[in-house]
């Protein structure tokens, strides 16, 4: 039998409520009781049923990962504080906070916000720089290794699809797991121990990273029990692009080129399924294997055709397959694609699963019909597969054919505009934070306790992730994720530049990468959490000498179940933190996304995830040679505090080792720091900084140990020489996270400039590197002190997680 | 058909079997006492066995770290135990492509099919059930994988 | 002036091409990158170049063993012209990748045999490592060998690896003895002190530390570390440089490019 096709038409006209939520349910939609009626009363009009097709395209543009209808819909927001109610009704979550202050911020360098597949900041003149950072949560429970590949191997294909595509130039990854030292036997059937978990997404982003030849250069890895089930696995990839090439346009007759992996039934409804709590019978098509080798084939061979001009726009092909792609494509024109024409891994697919596969690894290109010969030669030369399957139309109209039958007809604007708004209530309770019982140590209570938080998860040395990411393909990340001055110590970096002196011929320019992360802040206070995570970022991009004027963020929110009012009135305090702050910094988000319904039921109870807002942070650097790096460089050097140090335990490392459960978590104030950061920024630019290190886990006990292990180096701190305010203990004022703080180091002749630089902050002079390699702090007002060698130091903090 | 198994040469070092063994002792297993890790591939096609000889020395093997073995029907029995892991049908298979590349780059024109897995012997006395446990908690993910033990 | 000419060979999976082309245009030799389909279509392009460049990346992933499937497809497609270039005693790098490709195809230690008689296995850590290293070069071979690519390096250098798959073996004792003898062993890792190092400054297991070797004649090289990342002083950790700013990577380069002028 030629011509034959297997689509059939699904049943919906005569549906009644109860039916009509069954079918959404049994065909993995995931749309709800009104959208379902919308597509009711849609194909009522038009007097048919739609086909298997039309459903599952509609499912698929409609589906949270592609919409983000939670937080782009109606919320019924009430704060409560001391007992007083303040209510507001958001529209649009987004766009009355996070993109809100984007608009009002307006800065002519931001090229292009929350509109294409990244956001882009200008570089220089002539280019940009793309970044996006996306999750990959629920396929990395199922399958951690294939789950986490395509995710990098995702967030690279949407810098390769911004504009007219972008040349990616390093990877970010920052993931939650539970506790990889949990016994066996207390792991629920059918779940992956965490430790698995870790060593098969660190392998995934490994494999896919190192062999796409693109250096993995900053991240974060966060323990806590919360995400045992549900581990969060962030992928993120920093692009170049020429300013001419980040318009896209689509003409009617312009052609449909596929081109790179071929599709099969993997991922099938990834989409929908991520937004759907996971279970141990999850859908197994939603995993895939993914293939770096073709990604890295259509990325040198799409670049070519790039500079050559040969085609009009693209995207990538990422959650709702070719639907997703080129329903948003043809969203203004129309289109019409032929599906048998599409490259198949295997023989029968049905229609609808070609056309919303997530198979990995391809693009689609709108190609002018005059370079249709061209383009496709140039990705033969080098065995890339490209076929064209369809072309862009003038009648707004989705129309997919297959076999010559044609399998679907929809409007553009219903797919793209015909969903319903939904409403959801948020609640928020604000507790009041009270400041600890003092909590007093000896010497030895303090030492201990020092090698405690440095062998902490959270704190410890992620040596055993970064060395196996190839952090220096490219050979451009001139301020590395390890940092020592010798090579064989090491300390953490605050952030990663990468110099991109092989493709910006002649420049002096640098792009700076960092993050910030508070989940155990979350847990108390989402709003600080936010406004933490949004300063840590800055602060640790201004610490190796980014200018706190050039810089962009990303959000990420990975939070539970939204229908659950507490837990989405936790999320709208976060997004307005994102607001104020953005506003108050005065430094604009440029992308985001969101992963909600990170919930996960353990014999039969429901648990979402601790909330989490990774903020990452961009910036331009005006020239690379004026960077710094953490470790102490030379004895006798002063050592300075920036900021003041304030009693702020709440969700810090002590809190957890000591069980402490009252106290304040970390306020940010910005207008303190942000002068701080614009000082830092001066000094380094007048060489007067030898090394400089944020001070965030921990506090400053740690950051100030970092320092001197990774110099190999000893150090003497005065801490009665330490600014606090308020009433703080010697060991609230070690391990108290304020944020707003930096220790910098100083060649003992630049003091008077720096002094002149900070004039009108808090800073203070607090003592210096010695040659002894020992790392003392010391109190004569408390007559307390703690004295390590370095490299015992070193060796606490590396050993937790060495496997 | 022709199933190659690919293993190293006693007088070196079985990086990847060592570490699976680390592994197993790390989820508290004691009864094993050394592994032997054995990539291997499966050819389907119209090929002959010096075909098979050439594409399992010149290209599968390392010419001085590993040794082959080529079996085209039942393999004997051995005293160890043997776990092994293939992917499921349907998912994708990065590495066999890449060899069925390879053999063609070798001048051997005949369309072949490829499937790649994975053989661990393990010595010792393992009872089944916690050859079960090791495969599904260690070498294989039954959601793309699946296992035999042998 | 004559402008040397470098020949990038790319492939599927290349991904130190740009890093390297960079590398010798900042010797001021004219790099350009070619991908093997093109060379396969026009074999005599290849005697157009006068330095012949393997790369660093996972050519087709590293599948079966890393090196493996580019080897074998140069061997047969390109080989006859691949060993004429060398045997014409123009300089020839393979970096990483590039030197398990050399390797596995016997180009290296000599491409009069050109047949496989060394390896690069799997790392004695048996995972991908991406750090910074000291090499060591004997006084004794570096004023005797024939190598072009490593005169006038002081004894100790640093440069980073980044391989899963490094660890050299020879065949058999007879062979390293040879390599010994005829100074073919330019490289070997090493401590600070030119000691023999343990794991990780050891970053592979390597047979009496290899890291780089060259052919009898010295104009075939091949190493594990990247001298293409370590051209200024801002890429090394503690931003050290080497006569100044440049860093070591450059003086390899620097002195195959004034061999050919």
């Amino acid at each position: 039998m030629k011509n034959k096709t297997n689509c059939s038409a699904i049943e919906i006209l005569n549906l009644s409520d109860e039916e009509l939520i069954d079918l959404s349910v049994k065909n993995v939609l995931s749309l709800s009781l009104d959208e379902m009626k919308s597509i009711q009363f849609y194909f009522r009009k038009l007097r048919r049923n739609p086909t298997d097709v039309e459903i599952e395209t509609i499912a698929q543009t409609w589906s949270e990962h592609c919409k983000h209808k939670t937080l782009t819909g109606i919320i019924e927001y009430t704060e409560e504080k001391y007992s007083k109610k303040i209510k507001r009704t958001y529209n649009n979550l987004l766009k009355e906070t996070i993109f809100k202050a984007a608009m009002e911020l307006n800065k002519k360098w931001c090229l292009s916000v929350f509109k294409d597949n990244a956001g882009i900041m200008e570089f220089d003149a002539e280019n940009g720089v793309a970044f996006k950072v996306e999750t990959h949560n629920h396929p990395s429970a199922l399958e951690p290794y294939g789950g986490s590949a395509t995710g990098i191997g995702g967030v690279i294909r949407d810098i390769l699809g911004v504009g007219l595509g972008a040349k990616p130039l390093a990877n970010t990854d920052v993931f939650c797991f539970g506790n990889p030292g949990i016994k066996d036997s207390q792991i629920p059937d059918g779940m992956h121990h965490p430790k698995r978990i870790v060593k098969d997404v660190v392998a995934g982003v490994r494999d896919y990273g190192n062999k796409m030849g693109i250096p993995t250069v900053n991240g974060a890895v966060y323990f806590d029990d919360g995400y045992m089930a549900n581990p969060l696995v962030y992928c993120g990839t920093m692009g170049i692009i020429p300013k001419n090439k980040i318009d896209k346009k689509v003409n009617s007759g312009d052609l449909i080129l596929v081109v790179g992996g071929r599709t099969g039934r993997d991922g099938i409804h990834g989409a929908t399924f991520s937004s759907i709590q996971l279970d141990q019978k999850s859908d197994v098509g939603a995993v895939q294997i993914g293939n770096p080798i073709v990604e890295k084939k259509v990325l040198d061979t799409m670049l070519k055709a790039r500079d050559l001009s040969l085609y009009g726009a693209v995207t990538d092909c990422g959650a709702g397959g070719l639907s997703s792609a080129i329903g948003e494509l043809g969203e203004k024109t129309g289109a019409i694609v032929y599906l048998d024409k599409v490259p198949l891994k295997y023989g029968g697919l049905a229609p609808w699963e070609i056309w919303i596969s997530e198979a990995q690894e391809r693009m689609v290109l709108v190609v002018p019909l005059k370079n249709k010969k061209r383009i496709v030669e140039l990705f033969k030369k080098e065995n890339v597969e490209a076929v064209f399957i369809g072309k862009f139309t003038k009648d707004k109209k989705l129309t997919l054919k297959h076999n010559g039958h044609v399998v679907a007809s929809m409007d553009m604007s219903f797919l793209h505009d015909g969903i319903s708004k939904p409403k959801r209530f948020a609640i928020c309770k604000i507790k009041e934070e009270k400041v600890q019982k003092s909590i007093k140590m000896t010497s030895v209570d303090l030492s201990k306790t020092l090698k405690f938080v440095l062998s902490d998860l959270n704190v410890c040395s992620k040596e055993w992730i970064i060395r196996q990411y190839d952090h220096e393909v490219q050979g451009q990340t001139i301020v590395k994720p390890l940092q020592g001055t010798d090579i064989e110590v090491s300390g953490p970096g605050d952030a990663s530049v990468i110099f991109p002196y092989t493709l910006v011929n002649g420049t002096k320019r640098g792009i700076v990468l960092s993050n910030g992360l508070n989940p155990s802040y979350g847990k108390i206070n989402t709003y600080k959490m936010a406004a933490s995570a949004i300063e840590e970022s800055l602060r640790n991009a201004v610490a190796v000498g980014a200018d706190v004027e050039k810089m962009s963020l990303l959000d990420n929110f990975c939070w539970g179940n939204p229908n659950n009012p507490e837990i989405l009135g936790s999320l709208v305090r976060a997004a307005n933190a994102c607001y104020d702050m953005s506003k108050a910094f005065d430094i604009p988000f440029i992308s985001g996304k969101d992963s909600l319904h990170n919930e996960y039921s353990i014999g039969g109870k429901k648990y979402s995830i601790p909330p989490v807002l990774l903020i990452s942070a961009i910036g331009v650097i005006e020239n690379v040679a004026n960077t710094v790096t953490m470790p102490f460089k030379n004895d006798g050097n002063k050592i300075f505090i920036l900021g003041v140090t304030r009693n702020e335990i709440a969700g810090s490392v002590l809190a957890k080792i000591k069980n402490i459960k009252d106290g304040v978590v970390p306020v940010v104030y910005p207008k303190e720091s942000k002068e701080v950061m614009k000082r830092i920024y001066k000094a380094i630019n007048n060489d007067l900084i030898e090394s400089c290190h944020d001070c965030s886990e921990g506090g400053l006990v740690v950051a100030i140990s970092e320092m001197a292990f990774a110099g190999d180096k000893g150090v003497k701190i005065n801490i009665d020489a330490i600014r606090i305010k308020g009433r703080l203990s010697v060991a609230e004022t070690l391990f108290s996270e304020s944020n707003g703080r930096f220790i910098v180091e100083i060649i003992p002749k630049n003091k008077s400039k720096f002094r002149d630089i900070f004039k009108g902050c808090v800073f203070a002079e607090v003592g210096c590197v010695t040659k002894d390699k020992y790392v003392i702090f010391e109190s004569q007002k408390d007559k307390v002190k703690v004295k390590e060698k370095s490299r015992n130091l070193l060796k606490v903090w590396r050993n937790t997680i060495s496997w | 058909m022709f199933k190659i198994d690919i293993f190293t040469k006693e007088e070196f070092k079985d990086s990847h079997g060592e570490r699976v063994l680390s592994d197993i002792l790390s989820i508290g297993i004691r009864d094993v006492k050394k592994v032997d890790y054995f990539p291997f591939y499966i050819i389907y096609g119209d090929i002959n066995k010096s075909e098979a000889k050439t594409i399992a020395s010149e290209l599968l093997s390392d010419k001085i770290t590993e040794g082959f073995k080529i079996s085209s029907g039942a393999e004997k029995k051995s005293k160890s135990s043997i776990i092994e892991v293939l992917y499921k049908k349907g998912v994708t298979d990065t590495v066999s492509e890449s060899v069925i590349k390879a053999i063609k780059d070798l001048g051997i024109t005949n369309d072949v099919k490829v499937k790649t897995g994975h053989k661990y012997y393990l010595h010792g006395n393992v009872s089944q059930d916690v050859l079960n446990k090791i495969a599904v908690k260690l070498l294989a993910n039954i959601l793309v994988q699946e296992y035999k033990i042998k | 002036m004559k402008k040397v000419k470098v020949l990038i060979l790319r492939s599927a999976g290349t991904n130190c091409d740009y890093e390297t082309k960079t590398a010798f245009e900042m010797c001021s030799a004219v790099a350009e990158q070619v991908h093997i389909n093109s060379l396969i279509e026009n074999k005599d392009k290849i005697f157009e170049y006068d330095i012949l460049a393997f790369p660093g990346g996972f050519s087709y992933g590293d599948d079966i063993a890393s090196g493996k499937v580019l080897a074998n497809e140069i061997k047969n497609k390109l080989g006859d012209k691949i060993k004429k270039f060398s045997l014409s005693g123009k300089p020839v790098i393979g970096i990483c990748n590039g030197f398990q490709v050399l390797v596995k195809m016997g180009l290296l230690p000599e491409p009069k045999l050109f047949k496989q008689i060394s390896t690069l296995s799997y790392n004695n850590s048996n995972k991908f490592e991406c750090r910074w290293i000291y090499l060591k070069t004997e006084k004794k071979i570096k004023n005797e060998s024939n190598c072009i690519w490593t005169k006038n390096l002081p004894d100790i250098i640093t440069l980073p690896v980044a391989h899963a798959e490094g660890k050299f073996i020879p065949l058999n004792f007879k062979l390293l003895e040879k390599l010994n003898k005829n100074n073919q062993i330019v490289f070997r890792y090493s401590t600070r002190d030119g000691m023999v190092p343990k794991y990780p400054l050891a970053p592979n297991g390597s047979v009496e530390q290899i890291a780089g070797i060259c052919n009898t004649k010295g104009n075939v090289f091949g190493l594990m570390p990247h001298p293409e990342r370590y051209m200024f002083a801002l890429q090394h950790p503690a931003r050290e440089g080497f006569a100044g700013k440049y860093g070591y990577g450059k003086a390899i380069f620097q002195n195959a490019v004034d061999f050919v002028k």
